[in-house]
């Protein structure tokens, strides 16, 4: 293994980290949206405290897969700059209303329109952002983004099914982990019955969607197909199991270990497409060699990331630590 | 805080071909016959101007807050003062705004990069890989800390939770100096070797160790802390010209004009060391700050004045004859290029360069100015033994209010010097921006959509600013304890709004018993 694949190795990591932490961030927002009923109020609480004090941290696990990507594979983020920019740009659009309207609501009281406005804005665009980068990276497995035709990637079956399981996905995230918050404290446990059905159900849309995503991976992104069915595979068994021990462990009340599992489930799906897309990064565009920077480079990039890594995983850890319950809704 | 506000293409979204006075026709048939590319180019690079200038506005703040935070929570620690607490409380709910627009509008600039310029990522994207990396963990640092910070009033003690603002100053301002170091690489683009236009090695550390680096992030860096003080100090201003001259009032003040008056004089230091590196190492970036058409000694200094690109010369400005060629080399016999040492395809649009440096020199002498000014009454105060020893009467007030805008102005004009300085290269000498550009057709929808979005976004932000700028505390029986009893922490001052004197809701700050979160 060369420093290029090495650094390809810590994307995928940062990928994962991003998909199981600011996923289930996003999928809390997609619970927002669809919240309805008397209990709806408390939902949108309990959501508004679990993200509080770490959707920011979680975000940032974007831009280091975005600047390690322009960094280690300048060339690769060039193509695909020129290609999946509609999809990206309104993820763009997504990240920063999401953003913005939950500090909006969260600080604003008021000023700047009424919260539960800066509420929908939260829950729409936490809903648009995972489709669209679900989007782009079906497109980065099937090459149909094209220079000059930026709707392409947003025409294609195959990446619009892909889109949806990743919002499938980050919902079914963010309902297991809702569970473990909402039993942390009693004010909160009338909602984890209806948290329950809704990690049953997501995972039911979840399961169908990738069902129906594989004869179309064969269709329209063959060469990873082709792969997928065979490195890909240990990571799929890893992602069902992952999914059903999930449901199992909701149904016996044991949210903690199911938060596990869950992650697990993501995971898996988020390293079987890694795994199938190497050594491609955009298929049939531009590959990983073609794509490297200097190895001098590369080297310097893994050094900073692994003297960052020990600085920051301290400190990630005593966050997640520190904030482990929730505030209490009720006490605000 | 992530800042990037420099990476990239000029903030100006004027066609540098059109010759500045030029009649609209002749501006038409030149846009007219123009490469296509060329109507790209522009709204490409208004596009990343305008994301740049909307960053920087709230990033300045993620970089400067938190320093003026660690002192004011640490007075509040060792008095146990309320008005302290209050001011923390205000100021901390203000910071986190703003660095969460701060980290969005950050996001949106890496993407850009590759979204409007991408062969300039994909040939350069690795040569400035490091200082990106090391921004992206600086900004990660930021966030982690912030989040504890923010949230973690209940949960941790008094002075763990002011201990976590270290870590979040620090990384802010290392995530400055790493992001200019980048934008000072493309400057002075040092130690990479090409070969048929593309990169077959570069040096990691180039962008750190290259002459503009350091003169670059340190004027950022005081410029930042500037525009953070002279907001504060105008906030409180304004309170105090309304009448609210109370102690919170007063002390918001000075925390804030101390700021910005203390980094004035030592701008004018880094500024002129910035210069002389841009003199030695971008002539002709120089020679377009101060309007200088013909290379030769004796080159004498223009104050204000417009520059008109036909005549190659500076209209109604103030002339010192010599006084340039004294500057740069101490002799009125030092030769100074002008622009005419390059072709005119090959030269930066003095008119905006010119009008952006004088402008920003402009305010910074204005500060300088205000800087003394204030000096002398406190000395004189002090000497007499008379309190206050800033001067608060209403014309003292009404420069402090006028602090914050002049800072914010400086830099904005000081970054159209740096990017329109550079023009018409991405890489100084090594590619152009018309070669970086994307050739995606649909940038004019992208620039109408993120001017909406962002406006949008600013005037909602603006709004809830002056909420919580508006009025002083409301101090409630639930006064604030003294911290050294314990992390306890109340429900007070900062929280409440005077225009409604309702409790504003914040996540986890209206508790009245410490660790209430356990």
């Amino acid at each position: 293994m060369n420093a290029a694949d090495a650094l390809l190795l810590v994307m995928v990591g940062g990928l994962t980290a991003y998909a199981l932490l600011a996923g289930a961030d996003f999928g809390a927002g997609v619970w927002d949206l669809v919240a309805t009923g008397p209990d709806a109020p408390g939902q949108r609480r309990l959501i508004a405290a679990s993200l509080g004090p770490v959707w920011e941290a979680n975000h940032v696990w974007l831009i280091f897969v975005i600047v390690a990507m322009f960094s280690g594979f300048p060339t690769a983020f060039g193509v695909v700059g020129g290609t999946l920019e509609l999809p990206l740009a309104l993820a763009l659009v997504g990240i920063v209303l999401r953003g913005s309207a939950y500090v909006y609501r969260a600080y604003g009281g008021g000023a700047a329109g009424p919260d539960h406005w800066w509420g929908r804005v939260f829950a729409v665009a936490s809903t648009v952002t995972p489709f669209m980068l679900g989007t782009a990276g079906a497109a980065m497995a099937s090459g149909q983004g094209r220079p000059g035709d930026p709707f392409a990637p947003l025409r294609s079956p195959f990446g619009l099914v892909a889109g949806a399981l990743a919002v499938a996905g980050t919902a079914f995230l963010a309902a297991v982990y809702l569970c473990r918050d909402a039993a942390a404290g009693p004010a909160t446990a009338h909602l984890i019955d209806g948290l329950r059905r809704r990690a049953l159900a997501s995972a039911v849309v979840a399961g169908a969607l990738a069902a129906a995503l594989l004869p179309l991976l064969w269709l329209d992104a063959p060469t990873v197909a082709d792969r997928f069915m065979t490195r890909g595979m240990p990571f799929v068994v890893v992602s069902a199991l992952g999914g059903v021990g999930a449901l199992v462990l909701i149904g016996r009340r044991r949210y903690g270990p199911a938060r596990l599992a869950a992650g697990l489930a993501v995971a898996g799906v988020v390293w079987g497409w890694a795994a199938a897309q190497y050594p491609d990064l955009v298929v049939g565009q531009v590959t990983v060699r073609a794509a490297a920077a200097p190895p001098a480079n590369i080297n310097a990039l893994l050094l900073a990331i692994l003297v960052g890594m020990a600085l920051l995983i301290p400190a990630l850890v005593l966050l997640f630590r520190v904030f482990a319950q929730p505030e209490p809704p009720d006490d605000q | 805080m992530i800042l990037i506000p420099t990476i990239t293409a000029a903030a100006t979204a004027g066609n540098p071909r059109i010759a500045p006075g030029a009649g609209t026709a002749r501006a038409a048939d030149l846009l007219a016959a123009a490469h296509p590319l060329a109507a790209s180019t522009d709204l490409a690079r208004a596009q990343t101007g305008f994301s740049l200038a909307f960053h920087i506005c709230f990033a300045v703040f993620g970089v400067g807050l938190p320093w003026l935070l660690l002192y004011t929570e640490g007075r509040w620690i060792r008095t146990g003062d309320e008005v302290w607490y209050a001011l923390t409380r205000t100021w901390a709910r203000a910071f986190a705004v703003l660095f969460a627009i701060g980290a969005v509008s950050g996001t949106v600039l890496s993407f850009e990069f590759g979204l409007l310029w991408p062969a300039f990522m994909a040939r350069y994207g690795g040569a400035l890989g490091l200082p990106f990396t090391l921004e992206g963990f600086a900004f990660f640092f930021e966030a982690v800390w912030l989040g504890l910070y923010l949230y973690g009033w209940r949960r941790l003690p008094a002075r763990w939770h002011w201990a976590t603002l270290f870590p979040i100053a620090i990384s802010g301002t290392l995530s400055t100096l790493f992001i200019v170091a980048a934008n000072a690489w493309m400057n002075v683009p040092r130690g990479v070797r090409e070969v048929d236009g593309q990169v077959v090695s570069a040096e990691p550390l180039a962008p750190f160790t290259t002459p503009s680096a350091l003169p670059q992030a340190l004027h950022m860096l005081v410029a930042a802390l500037m525009c953070t003080g002279g907001a504060v100090a105008g906030v409180y201003a304004v309170g105090m010209l309304r009448g609210r001259r109370d102690l919170y009032h007063r002390r918001g003040l000075r925390v804030g004009l101390v700021t910005v008056l203390a980094g004035a004089p030592l701008q004018l230091v880094i500024g002129d060391w910035a210069a002389r590196v841009v003199e030695r190492q971008q002539p002709l970036k120089l020679a377009a700050m101060e309007g200088l058409y013909r290379t030769g000694n004796h080159a004498p200094l223009t104050l204000g004045g417009f520059y008109d690109a036909r005549s190659g010369q500076l209209r109604y400005g103030v002339k010192v004859p010599d006084l340039l060629s004294v500057i740069t080399g101490w002799s009125p016999g030092h030769t100074v290029q002008g622009l005419s040492a390059a072709p005119a395809g090959d030269r930066p649009n003095a008119f905006v360069v010119h009008l952006a440096f004088d402008s920003m020199v402009g305010l910074g002498s204005a500060l300088i100015l205000f800087s003394a000014l204030v000096a002398v009454v406190v000395l004189r105060r002090q000497r007499a033994g008379r309190r206050p020893y800033l001067p608060t009467g209403r014309w003292w007030l009404l420069a402090a209010v006028a602090t914050g805008p002049a800072s914010l102005l400086a830099v904005l004009a000081g970054w159209e010097v740096t990017e329109g300085g550079r023009q018409p290269w991405i890489v100084y000498g090594r590619m152009r921006v018309s070669e970086a550009v994307t050739t995606n057709s649909g940038i004019g929808w992208a620039f109408g959509g993120t001017l909406l979005l962002y406006l949008g976004l600013a005037t909602a932000l603006g709004l809830i600013l002056r909420r919580m700028a508006t009025g002083g505390p409301t101090y409630d029986a639930d006064a604030p304890r003294p911290p050294t009893r314990g992390p306890v922490v109340t429900t007070t001052a900062g929280n409440r709004s005077a225009a409604g004197g309702a409790p504003v809701d914040e996540p986890g700050a209206g508790g009245r018993v410490g660790r209430g979160g356990r």
